[in-house]
């Protein structure tokens, strides 16, 4: 047998991975339509409520083929999702406690279909709890093949209804009004949703599989504010994620894959959480210093714009350099950027006088005042008709707690409210 | 396992004794979150302990002790920080924030366990539905008696809840329902917070080594959300949601020593039922009370439409007025049949006469009736052929109080819109 199908685990194992990452794909994309909806976590309560039907498939048919057992898989969690329905419309229930609990009875009724059938020695029973975490080693080529056209059918269906699904995401009453029917658009999300967490199953199981559907998006959109951007980037982010999963449960052996696709998934999140453009942690910091050190050069003009004023001969860079870390409470280094940041741009010029002292150059003594001048209008906007300060000042200011005392900060809050 | 008699009731006694304790603890934290509207906060944390725990192990601690009830209460936090990191920080919706902290944690849980293997004292699968029939083997010496450890960490765990809880009570409630006003009168609501937070962490491990993470969420939920559709007041909700989850894993325990399958998963679907039937069941919001009490109103409806079809029909003959008297629903054939038997409507020389009593009876709907009508006509433009079927609705509600109320009103008509009598009142 070994000796025969020994080309074969290659072609089988290239299929098995394209197959998988087609399913991570379509999980990225639909995901993204369900996050910008609101309902990042819609298919939860129908992943976990998959597990009774592959074991209720296998008890009725006594068959494991993978066909069989997805097809119940998606009658139970279709039944999961009408029994969430049934539980808030019917009952006192609030909507976090209905989604818990069809979780856990759900689940645990798959798992003791589960182990009933094992514990029952019926053949080929042991296999299914690899639909608890996944498991795609065992996959067959042809298996692969379903879940790559499911797969795609869902990607089309995005492309095909993607104007409307953004607008009913967008602007509800928008899309209500221009006739579009938002209860049927939604339930159609949510179908498709537990399609993808059906046939996510063969990899991330019925425990991790939300994930598929959970974190790509998320990570895609630190990456873009366009939708069309973001589900293309959720797709690619799912397809790595499953690829990566998929090699490292081959390589080693007894690592289910559920958990490896996750675990990749997230460390791609983590990374988007980082280094995005704009959104991102650094980003983040970088604009923030940046805003810092553009207030701190203004602070600097105005010291040298004072030392002008009281006579000739500059001033120290030491000296503007204890002033502004003493008033402002701010790190030296930052300061001292500032100031070489004014050198570079000529603000500042060597004094005639010489000695390491620095005064403004023509170009910026007219920037200091053109600062005073403006800083001046603005008060008195602001002391004068506050209502039209406000609106006037509606742009993206830097957070308070940029330049500002974080103590002083807190007493003027308090002040305030 | 095998043994004499006495030792198998022995065993599984113990394991019954441990189910019961870990729901009876998940069902006290379980009502906080059901309370607090944060029950998937119960899913995220009992997914979340498990890298938790699994670190502790690896560091040295036994499954029941208290590096790894540490370790789980570490990881709980450190999901819950991280959540609310990416929702504040990064601008991460909540639930997803959620969703990816979660699995993400699971996934690395099950991952140290995999690849430490048989270095590790956890069972890969007892990781996902628990294994309550060996917890009994697992003891440790109190007082000269082998107490399995996992009955002894949840006890222990059980008391703790117990006695926080009830020392705390008042705060919870008012931080529970009203934070705003709690946190003004300077009831410390954070730390309440912070308190249910650690407590789901508590009870998730203790039910950790007995029925598994998922599991979990069914015992932390389930019981306190039957209970609520069954009482009303917090404490009340507290200890049903506790004696529904005890009676849930006897039950559940015992179906799955008697169909030979996984306890944990018996005990979530035994749970499960109890919650459908105290939907069906419950006295004022139940589904069978609900479907009664509008039957109830429907059969009222129908006997007094039925009366006063007859009325106006009786009416008609001497004014010469027309009536349409067809409504043969199924309620509508059993309404006539229990007036007649009721002796409101007689057999008349030609078909059916209302009785004293009946016509009585019939008065006060169509008195009901005119009144509105005339007060919609006095007080709503609405034309004279839109008044009636707002009539028809509400004669079935006004009491001999509002009828008078509206007839002073209306300053004693004797007729409605139609210039139709007004009957008197009885």
């Amino acid at each position: 047998m070994t000796a025969l199908q020994f080309p074969m685990p290659a072609y089988n194992t290239l299929i098995v991975a394209a197959g998988v990452a087609a399913v991570g794909f379509a999980a990225g994309v639909v995901g993204s339509l369900a996050l910008l909806r609101k309902r990042p976590l819609a298919g939860d309560a129908a992943a976990h409520a998959t597990l009774v039907g592959v074991a209720a498939a296998f008890l009725a048919t006594g068959r494991r083929d993978l066909p069989t057992l997805l097809a119940g898989a998606l009658v139970s969690a279709v039944a999961g999702l009408a029994a969430l329905v049934a539980v808030r419309r019917l009952t006192r229930t609030r909507d976090d406690a209905a989604t818990a609990l069809v979780i856990g009875v759900s689940f645990g009724a798959g798992v003791a279909l589960l182990s009933g059938s094992s514990a029952r020695g019926l053949p080929g029973s042991a296999g299914l709890e690899q639909f608890l975490l996944g498991h795609t080693a065992a996959l067959a080529a042809r298996d692969a093949l379903l879940l790559a056209g499911v797969s795609c059918l869902a990607v089309l269906l995005v492309a095909a209804a993607f104007k409307e699904a953004l607008a009913v995401a967008f602007d509800e009453a928008f899309a209500a009004a221009t006739g579009w029917p938002v209860a049927w658009i939604d339930v159609a999300l949510v179908a498709l949703v537990a399609v993808m967490v059906v046939v996510g199953l063969p990899a991330a199981g019925a425990v991790l599989v939300t994930a598929l559907v959970v974190i790509p998006p998320v990570a895609a959109r630190q990456w873009t504010d366009q939708a069309a951007t973001m589900l293309l980037l959720a797709g690619i982010v799912g397809l790595l994620a499953a690829l990566a999963g998929v090699a490292v449960s081959a390589a080693v052996p007894g690592l289910p894959t559920g958990p490896l696709v996750v675990l990749a998934a997230a460390a791609l999140c983590a990374l988007s959480f980082v280094v995005a453009p704009q959104r991102g942690w650094l980003a983040r910091r970088m604009a923030e210093r940046a805003v810092r050190r553009q207030w701190l050069r203004g602070l600097a003009l105005e010291l040298c714009l004072r030392s002008a004023e009281a006579g000739p001969g500059g001033c120290a860079p030491d000296e503007v350099e204890r002033r502004l870390t003493g008033d402002a409470a701010r790190g030296r280094r930052a300061v001292r950027a500032a100031w070489d940041e004014l050198v570079r741009s000529r603000t500042v010029v060597p004094a005639p006088g010489g000695g390491g002292r620095w005064q403004l150059s023509t170009s910026g003594h007219a920037a200091a005042l053109e600062r005073r001048r403006r800083i001046g209008d603005w008060q008195s906007i602001i002391e004068a008709a506050p209502e039209a300060a406000r609106e006037s000042l509606s742009i993206d200011l830097p957070a308070p707690e940029a330049v500002l005392d974080p103590e002083l900060l807190k007493t003027l809050r308090r002040g305030k409210g | 396992m095998g043994g004499t008699f006495g030792e198998q009731i022995a065993i599984h006694g113990w394991a019954l004794a441990t189910a019961a304790v870990v729901s009876a603890a998940c069902a006290v934290v379980g009502t906080l979150l059901v309370v607090r509207r944060v029950s998937l906060l119960g899913d995220a944390i009992g997914h979340a302990v498990l890298p938790g725990i699994a670190v502790a192990v690896l560091a040295g601690g036994r499954p029941g002790g208290p590096l790894v009830f540490a370790g789980a209460v570490a990881a709980a936090l450190a999901t819950v920080w991280l959540t609310r990191t990416l929702h504040e920080g990064l601008a991460v919706d909540e639930d997803a924030a959620s969703g990816v902290v979660f699995t993400s944690l699971f996934a690395a849980g099950v991952v140290i366990i995999s690849l430490a293997g048989p270095r590790i004292d956890i069972d890969p699968s007892c990781v996902l539905y628990g294994i309550l029939e060996l917890v009994p083997f697992d003891t440790v010496r109190v007082a000269g008696a082998a107490v399995p450890r996992a009955f002894l960490g949840a006890a222990i765990v059980l008391g703790g809840l117990v006695a926080a809880a009830a020392l705390s009570w008042k705060f919870i409630v008012f931080a529970a329902f009203d934070p705003a006003a709690a946190r003004a009168l300077g009831i410390p609501v954070g730390a309440v917070a912070t308190g249910t937070l650690a407590a789901t962490a508590l009870a998730t491990v203790a039910g950790f080594e007995a029925v598994g993470a998922v599991l979990v969420v069914a015992m932390l939920v389930v019981p306190a959300a039957a209970a609520e559709l069954l009482v009303r007041r917090l404490h009340h909700v507290a200890l049903l949601a506790v004696a529904i989850a005890v009676a849930g894993a006897c039950a559940g325990y015992i179906a799955a020593w008697h169909w030979n399958t996984n306890a944990a998963g018996m005990i979530a679907v035994v749970l499960g039922i109890e919650y459908v039937a105290a939907a069906v069941l419950a006295p004022e919001d139940g589904a069978v009370s609900q479907a009664v009490s509008r039957l109830r109103l429907a059969w009222r409806v129908a006997c007094e439409d039925r009366l006063a079809a007859l009325w106006r029909a009786e009416e008609g003959a001497t004014a010469a007025q027309s009536v349409t008297v067809s409504r043969t629903g199924m309620l509508d054939v059993l309404a006539g049949w229990w007036l007649r038997r009721d002796g409101s409507i007689e057999a008349g020389a030609d078909g059916e006469r209302l009785s004293g009593r009946g016509r009585r009876d019939a008065e006060m709907v169509v008195r009901s009736h005119r009144l509105w009508e005339a007060w919609l006509g006095r007080h709503v433009a609405l034309p004279l052929d839109h008044l009636h079927p707002p009539a028809e609705w509400i004669e079935h509600y006004l009491g001999a109080e509002v009828r008078g109320r509206i007839e002073a009103e209306l300053g004693r008509r004797e007729s409605d819109p139609h210039g139709r009598d007004i009957p008197p009142e009885a």
